[in-house]
């Protein structure tokens, strides 16, 4: 009979350490049958996490082989199909503290949200007495963002909480701020918005780890836009971000393309750029990749884009 | 085999070392690509912090100039510009909504998406159209004792509903074309990981410190250099190198490669002519003792 090899990570508050379990392949199980079975038949002492079995409570994600699942949804068939390999190996969510071998811990996490004020501020148009009507659209609007279980998948899969000091909100923290920030009986936006942007929105990096390891499909990615949309609609340009998302938007308008030159000077300013990027400036230059005399010249077909242009202001989206 | 080609805005200044070896590589192989008149910056993952029409729009409007050419595919090199074209392609196919308006829009600057074109990426079409077995009688000169680290970039495989050619948590591609090119495949642990380009200038110290990790795994795992099918990645991992250099107490020192060139390589081209001397961290002393007639 095939069986599996199974690597856990255990911690025991002192010391890390991996251990080998092996367990007889059964076809059509979750990750979460596998590791109650190492619990109940083999180990007593592993500690997880899980409770309904219904990818609800959102308490048994951990990392297998390096990936976040979601273990009571995750089906063992399609994941020993994708590995190619009858090895597992299990560990907790990165980018969380551990208590002890795959538990985490979320209290520090809960702090940090409450920053977003992750409540709904009633607007002045609704009252206890006559309620917060909503239309469907409305409605469908908060529908995604409150799929979410807060099961941390995109907390451990962020590639930007992996190398920050912990001061970037994790993916369900931007979740959970546009979720009140988009509802329609939401009074102030601005209080969910201001410290989102305040805590780095703009260093998201754009891998597109989290919108692809949801468990609810939520399209985080397009949440992180909204918000630096809306950022800027409440003045926040001054900053590296929104001047580097201004460069490639307005070089596309003047001519179509990006100015490689000119894209520095415009994020980062003159000042900052001769300070602080001469080195890379001129080793690029020694190496032909940047030539400072080199004007990209306007595109075939620019006014038609500079229609284009006008056409989603009119929009206004 | 006729492609519209899309090559990016770094193939015109920064990476054109890319834009020789890719035409190089794809005349040797009889590839037509014909560059797409009056093609604009795919937004690069950013124009939609702006506006998502505007970054639909722009690039509905690239893929409609692929259409006009009557070509089956728009071809990228560029991880980025694959992922921009081919969510706003998405967008366009499957909600009504977004077509009709991105199509007002274009319809003012005389064009129209119809939706007949797929966008792919270089390493794609040499797997599904071109054929590994194919390339592999191309090969003039094995690539025998290189060892070469893969780094895939994240958006030639995420999300996987919009990119979707190969599972994202073990892809395969790249192994396979090393494989038939005669290269080793090293594995290492950064093989899937994020080079940071997009975010280089809002996080810097975060940024530069993924590059030296992503140099410095597969140096300790033993390989020559590193190849990416995106030039982006190629950037922060080639350009920023010595930036990244000055976080790291060990020599994260690790030449990179562009996929087209590690090809060109193979059929017969010279590092000089695939313009691999534009590197900043200098591949060629690796090439030459690697490969046994260079």
């Amino acid at each position: 009979m095939e069986r599996l090899q199974c690597k856990i990570k255990r911690f025991d508050g002192k010391q890390e350490y991996y251990q080998n379990y092996e367990v007889p392949y059964e076809k059509g199980k979750t990750i979460l049958w596998l590791l109650t079975k190492i619990r109940e038949e083999q180990d007593p002492t592993l500690n997880f996490t899980s409770a309904c079995r219904h990818a609800i409570c959102g308490s048994c994600a951990v990392q297998i082989n390096g990936n976040a699942f979601l273990a009571c949804n995750s089906s063992l068939d399609e994941i020993l199909e994708t590995f190619n390999s009858m090895k597992l190996t299990f560990e907790p969510l990165k980018n969380f503290d551990v208590v002890k071998d795959l538990v985490i811990v979320w209290e520090p996490k809960m702090e940090k949200m409450e920053q977003v004020k992750p409540w709904l501020i009633p607007s002045e148009e609704g009252t206890k007495e006559a309620g917060f009507i909503q239309s469907e659209d409305d409605y469908h609007q908060i529908a995604a963002p409150t799929d979410c279980i807060l099961c941390g998948v995109c907390t451990s899969e962020c590639n930007q909480l992996a190398v920050n000091d912990g001061t970037y909100l994790d993916p369900f923290i931007l979740n959970r701020a546009y979720r009140f920030t988009i509802d329609s009986r939401d009074g102030s936006p601005e209080e969910h918005i201001r410290p989102v942007y305040e805590n780095e929105l703009w260093k998201c990096l754009h891998c597109m780890q989290c919108v692809t390891k949801c468990p609810k499909g939520i399209p985080l990615t397009d949440q992180i836009a909204y918000l630096r949309q809306e950022s800027i609609r409440m003045g926040e340009v001054k900053n590296k971000g929104a001047k580097h998302a201004y460069a490639f938007h307005d070089d596309v308008r003047n001519k179509g393309r990006l100015n490689e030159v000119m894209l520095p000077i415009k994020t980062d300013g003159l000042v900052n750029t001769a300070i602080r990027k001469v080195p890379f400036a001129l080793r690029m230059i020694k190496k032909g990749k940047i030539n400072p005399f080199h004007m990209p010249k306007e595109v075939e077909g620019i006014r038609g884009v500079r229609e284009l242009y006008k056409y989603a202001q009119e929009v206004g989206k | 085999m006729r492609y519209a080609f899309f090559p990016g805005c770094t193939l015109e200044s920064a990476a054109e070392e890319l834009m020789i070896s890719t035409k190089k590589v794809a005349a040797a192989l009889g590839i037509e690509l014909i560059e797409l008149e009056g093609w604009t910056c795919c937004g690069a993952s950013h124009i939609q912090d702006v506006s998502d029409v505007l970054a639909t729009s722009i690039n509905a409007r690239n893929i409609s100039l692929a259409e006009d050419l009557k070509v089956d595919k728009l071809l990228t090199v560029c991880n980025t510009c694959t992922l921009m074209l081919r969510t706003a392609k998405l967008k366009m196919d499957k909600n009504e909504k977004m077509r009709n308006q991105v199509n007002e829009g274009l319809n003012r600057a005389g064009l129209e998406y119809k939706g007949t074109v797929e966008v792919t990426h270089f390493l794609w079409a040499l797997i599904e159209d071109y054929g590994l077995e194919n390339l592999r009688k191309m090969v003039r000169r094995p690539l025998t004792g290189l060892k070469v680290a893969n780094f895939y970039g994240c958006h030639i495989l995420m999300p996987p509903n919009v990119m979707g050619f190969e599972n994202h948590m073990n892809p395969q591609s790249m192994e396979m074309v090393a494989e038939v090119l005669g290269a080793e495949s090293v594995d290492f642990d950064q093989r899937l990981a994020c080079c940071g380009f997009h975010a280089v200038f809002p996080a810097e110290k975060e940024v530069l410190d993924l590059t030296g990790k992503n140099c410095l795994s597969p140096k300790n795992s033993g390989a020559d250099c590193i190849v990416t099918p995106c030039p982006l990645c190629q950037m922060q991992l080639d350009a920023y190198q010595p930036d990244a250099q000055k976080g790291f107490k060990e020599d994260i020192t690790m030449p990179i490669l562009h996929l087209p060139q590690l090809i060109g390589l193979a059929l017969g081209f010279s590092p000089e002519e695939l313009a691999i001397q534009r590197h900043v961290v200098d591949a060629i002393p690796i090439l030459k003792e690697s490969l046994v007639t260079v």
